[in-house]
C-alpha cells in the first residue's frame, strides 16, 4: 500500500521478475506458504461451515447432545429474524458506533497535533516521545483496572476535580449511564492516541525537508506548508491510521468490560460484550453463531470492497 | 526549520500537559500497588499520590505470602498465571513468525498464496468474538481449552496476519541484489532464504516478533473464554482478584497490573526506532 509512495522506485521494480520465477521456486514459494494456507484452513473454512449449521439450530452446549445433533433443535432462519428484532443488539451496534464516532476522531486530531510538534529535534524530544507512546504498550485489561480505579466515586479523577473546583465532587463515574460511556471514551483515547500518534509522527518526518525549504523560501507560511506539502503527503498513511482504529473499536472488550462489564445496565454494552454475554451467560449458542455470521460477512464484504479501491487506486496512480 | 521563542513555549506547555495525561493512570497504579489496605480506598482529603507507609506487602500476597494485613488466603498464587502467560506468547509468536515469514517470503519472491493478504486481513478484520463458539467446540474437542498449547495456537493464529503483513512488507522493499549474487554462486533458493535473507532481516524479523508477543501477552478475551482454571492468563487471573470476603482487592490487583504492564512496555521502548522504521518502510524511503 505504502510502496506506491515510493514513486520512482516502485515503477521500475514492477515489472522487473530477475531471475524467473522458474519450477524450484515455485515449488519453494509453494512450502513456505503451506504452513498459513493450513491455519488459515483450519481457522476458517471447517469452523465457518460449523457456524452457519450451528446458528440455523436453537444448539446450547447445555443441550447435553454434541453440536453435530443440533438438527434436533432446528428453528430455519428464526435467529436470524429474532435478531433484526433483537433491541439489545441494535443497541450495543449503536453504542459500538457512538464509541467509534466520538474516539477516532479525538484521537486522530490529538496525534496529529502532537505529532506536528514533534516534526523537528528539541531538546528533550526522544524520551518525551518514549514516555507518549507508553499507553498504548500497557495491557489493554490493566489499562481498564487503572480506568477502573481513577473514575471510583472516591477516585483520584474526582480528588483532582474536586481540586480544581474547590469543591466536593464526588461523581459516581460508573454508575452513571452516560459518564460511564465517557470514561470508557475517555480511556481508549488515553491509551490509543499513541498509536495514531506514531503512526502520523512517522509518515510527517517522512515528507522531504527539501520541500518544505523550498515552499518556506517561496514564502509559503506554517498553516501553508501544512495543508498544501505535509497533509497530501500522508494522506496514504493517516487513511491506514484511521482504518487501523476503526476496526480495533469495532472489536472493543477488554477494557470496556474490565472498566464496566458492560454495565450499568447495558449502557456500555458494545457487540464484543453482548455476544460474550449471550456466549457464556445465557449460553445460546445457535443465536450467536447467527450474530457471529452476519458481522463475519458484512466485516468480509466491506474488506474485499476496501481491497478493490485500494487496487484501483494504487493502479490509477501508476498510469 | 527555525521556531520562534513563543512557538517553543507553546510546544513545551502543550507536551508537558500530554505527558502529565499520559502518566496520571500509570503513577496512580504505581502508587496502588505500594500501599497498604487502609489506603486503598482511602478518599477525600486522606487520598495521595504517595503512599504514606509504602509497602512490599502487595506483591508478597500475590505471590502467596501471608502477611499481617491480608490474612485472606489465595486459592492461586500469581506464579501460575505468570508462567501461562509466558508460555502461550512465547510460542504464540514463534507460531506467527515462523508461518508469516515463510508465507512472507513466498508471496513476496515467487508470487504464492495471493490469497493471503486478503485472507489474512479479514482474520484481523474480524471480532475474535465472532469466531469463538467454532473455536470453543473444536479446542474442546482436541483437548486444548485450559492449556497453555492450545492459547499458544489460537495465539499464533491470531498475530499471523500482523507477522505476514510486517515481515511481506520488509521483504518486498529489501534490495534483491545480495540475494541474486547469492543465487549466481550457485546457492539453492532455500538457502538463500535461509543463509543470506534471514540473517539480513534479523532486525526487522526481531521487531516483528517483539510486537508480536505485546500482542500475545496483551489478549484478555481469548484467555477469559478459553481457560478456566489451570492456565488462566496474568489479566484473567488479575480480573478474577477479588473476593466476597474483602471486596476489591485494589492494592493486590494493582501490584499484579504493575507487574503485568512492566515486561511490553520495556519491550515496546527497546523496539521503538525499529517498530517506526518497520511501520513506515514504504512510505519512508523516498
Amino acid at each position: 500500500m505504502s510502496a506506491t509512495e515510493t514513486l520512482p522506485g516502485a515503477a521500475e521494480a514492477a515489472p522487473r521478475t530477475i531471475p524467473p520465477v522458474d519450477r524450484e521456486s515455485r515449488r519453494l514459494g509453494f512450502r513456505l506458504t503451506l504452513p498459513t494456507q493450513l491455519l488459515v484452513l483450519f481457522i476458517a473454512g471447517f469452523p465457518l461451515l460449523m457456524q452457519l449449521y450451528i446458528s440455523l439450530t436453537d444448539w446450547s452446549p447445555l443441550d447435553g447432545v454434541g453440536w453435530w445433533k443440533a438438527w434436533e433443535s432446528w428453528n430455519s432462519f428464526a435467529n436470524y429474524t429474532d435478531l433484526l428484532e433483537d433491541r439489545r443488539w441494535w443497541g450495543a451496534l449503536w453504542r459500538t458506533f457512538i464509541i467509534m464516532l466520538v474516539c477516532v476522531p479525538a484521537e486522530f486530531l490529538l496525534a496529529l497535533g502532537l505529532a506536528t510538534l514533534f516534526m523537528d529535534d528539541f531538546p528533550g524530544k526522544r524520551i518525551f516521545y518514549s514516555i507518549l507512546l507508553m499507553p498504548m504498550m500497557v495491557v489493554p485489561a490493566v489499562a481498564g483496572y487503572m480506568f477502573f480505579m481513577l473514575f471510583q466515586s472516591g477516585g483520584p479523577f474526582n480528588g483532582i476535580l474536586s481540586a480544581l473546583s474547590g469543591m466536593d465532587i464526588k461523581i459516581a463515574w460508573l454508575s452513571d449511564p452516560t459518564l460511564a460511556l465517557v470514561a470508557v471514551m475517555i480511556a481508549d483515547i488515553w491509551q490509543w492516541t499513541p498509536l495514531m500518534f506514531l503512526i502520523l509522527l512517522a509518515g510527517l518526518v517522512g515528507v522531504p525537508e527539501d520541500q518544505l525549504k523550498a515552499a518556506t523560501l517561496l514564502g509559503a507560511n506554517w498553516r501553508q506548508r501544512f495543508f498544501t506539502i505535509m497533509l497530501p503527503r500522508i494522506k496514504t498513511i493517516m487513511v491506514i491510521a484511521l482504518a487501523i482504529r476503526v476496526i480495533e473499536i469495532f472489536k472493543i472488550f477488554d477494557t470496556l468490560y474490565i472498566m464496566t462489564g458492560g454495565g450499568p445496565g447495558v449502557a456500555t454494552e458494545t457487540i464484543s460484550v453482548y455476544i460474550y454475554k449471550v456466549t457464556t451467560q445465557d449460553l445460546i449458542w445457535g443465536y450467536v453463531a447467527a450474530i457471529a455470521l452476519v458481522i463475519l460477512i458484512a466485516l468480509s464484504v466491506l474488506a474485499v470492497f476496501a481491497m478493490k479501491r485500494m487496487e484501483a487506486a494504487k493502479n490509477g496512480g501508476r498510469a | 526549520m527555525r521556531r520562534s521563542p513563543a512557538f517553543e513555549i507553546f510546544r513545551y506547555a502543550a507536551i508537558a500537559l500530554a505527558l502529565a495525561l499520559t502518566l496520571l493512570p500509570i503513577l496512580w497504579m504505581v502508587s496502588m500497588a505500594f500501599k497498604p489496605i487502609p489506603e486503598w480506598s482511602a478518599t477525600g482529603a486522606d487520598l495521595t499520590w504517595i503512599p504514606r507507609a509504602p509497602t512490599l506487602d502487595n506483591f508478597r500476597f500475590v505471590f502467596g505470602q501471608s502477611t499481617s494485613d491480608l490474612i485472606v488466603a489465595l486459592e492461586r498464587t500469581a506464579w501460575r498465571p505468570i508462567l501461562a502467560s509466558l508460555l502461550s506468547a512465547v510460542f504464540g509468536t514463534v507460531i506467527a513468525m515462523v508461518c508469516g515469514t515463510a508465507a512472507a517470503y513466498g508471496l513476496s519472491r515467487f508470487g504464492s498464496g495471493k490469497n493471503l493478504p486478503l485472507a489474512l486481513i479479514q482474520l484481523r478484520l474480524f471480532p475474535p468474538m465472532a469466531v469463538m463458539i467454532p473455536v470453543m467446540i473444536m479446542w474442546a474437542f482436541l483437548g486444548l481449552i485450559d492449556t497453555w498449547w492450545g492459547l499458544a495456537l489460537i495465539y499464533g493464529i491470531v498475530t499471523l496476519p500482523f507477522a505476514f503483513w510486517l515481515m511481506k512488507t520488509f521483504f518486498d522493499e529489501m534490495p534483491r541484489e545480495i540475494e541474486e549474487a547469492a543465487l549466481v554462486e550457485g546457492c539453492s533458493r532455500f538457502r538463500v532464504f535461509m543463509k543470506i535473507t534471514l540473517p539480513v532481516m534479523r532486525a526487522p524479523l526481531a521487531s516483528s516478533a517483539l510486537l508480536v508477543f505485546i500482542l500475545n501477552w496483551s489478549d484478555y478475551l481469548i484467555a477469559l473464554l478459553l481457560t478456566t482454571k489451570n492456565w488462566v492468563t496474568i489479566p484473567v487471573y488479575m480480573a478474577s482478584l477479588s473476593s466476597s470476603m474483602t471486596g476489591q482487592l485494589y492494592g493486590a490487583k494493582a501490584a499484579l497490573g504493575l507487574l503485568a504492564a512492566i515486561p511490553p512496555v520495556i519491550l515496546g521502548i527497546a523496539i521503538q526506532k525499529h517498530l517506526v522504521r518497520g511501520l513506515t518502510f514504504g512510505a519512508l524511503k523516498q
